[in-house]
């Protein structure tokens, strides 16, 4: 008996040592089916070290995510819209009183002999060309600029 | 006053026409340009545009005329005690610009 007994306790240790994970659990909801009053004991700093990690990773994903499905049933209240509404226009109002009062700023005088500078020869064919030629440049230049859309704006994620 | 205004304008070469627009209105018109009230408006937008242009450490406007060039003629445009002048002159340069 005595025999009997001392190898099954045997075996259940071994059991043990088999079950026992090399990596501890993340998930501390869910215990292993034995051995936890011994696990409990050594894991608290691995756990809140993994946790933190975990949480820290869900941060960063949640900061570089838009929530497209949510972002209409977070709008605004009527009320808060018109309380906006009323708010911008007060703003503007006080706003357009102060440019109103602005005059345009008076032309500066550049140069004292008007009829002297608009008889003088006009711009050289050359200095046409040249400016024609950077503006064709500047403007196949701007053309040429484009999104490269390299991946979905927009994905779902496999959440049940 | 009006006449001192234009009499130099007039003898400007290849002058086909010319407006004077102070911050009122039209001056003086003549030629092409006569009652041109459109043209003036225009030319008097670009020039208010043109002299908010500054280069750096600079007070003044960086230029003495505005030339708003087209292939048979030109509009040349300067400032003198807060009145604006445009000559519309004939452009008698050869080839046309292409680009």
């Amino acid at each position: 008996m005595g025999c009997c007994y001392s190898s099954e306790t045997e075996a259940t240790e071994q059991e043990r040592d088999e079950r026992k994970p090399l990596i501890p659990h993340p998930n501390p909801d869910s215990k292993p089916t034995n051995g936890t009053e011994r696990n409990s004991g050594n894991l608290p700093s691995t756990r809140t070290d993994e946790q933190a990690l975990l949480t820290s990773i869900l941060t960063k994903t949640a900061l570089n995510i838009i929530d497209v499905s949510a972002a209409d049933s977070q709008g605004m209240e009527q009320h808060e819209y018109m309380d906006k509404a009323r708010q911008y226009s007060t703003k503007l109002a006080v706003l357009s009183n102060t440019l109103s009062q602005k005059k345009p700023t008076p032309l500066p005088s550049l140069t004292s002999q008007p009829h002297q500078v608009l008889a003088s020869d006009l711009v050289p064919y050359s200095d046409m060309q040249q400016v024609s030629k950077i503006a064709a440049y500047a403007y196949s230049a701007i053309s040429q600029i484009k999104v490269d859309a390299k991946e979905d704006l927009v994905v779902q994620f496999a959440i049940p | 006053m009006t006449t001192a205004l234009t009499q130099g304008l007039e003898r400007i070469p290849d002058q086909i026409g010319y407006l004077v627009i102070s911050e009122d209105g039209v001056l003086a018109s003549a030629g092409e340009l006569e009652n041109d009230e459109r043209t003036a408006g225009v030319i008097m937008q670009m020039v208010q545009t043109a002299c908010k242009f500054r280069l750096h450490g600079t007070a003044e406007p960086p230029f003495k005329r505005l030339s708003v060039m087209f292939e048979d003629h030109a509009y040349l445009v300067t400032v003198s005690g807060q009145k604006v002048f445009v000559v519309k002159r004939q452009n008698n340069q050869r080839e046309p610009i292409n680009v």
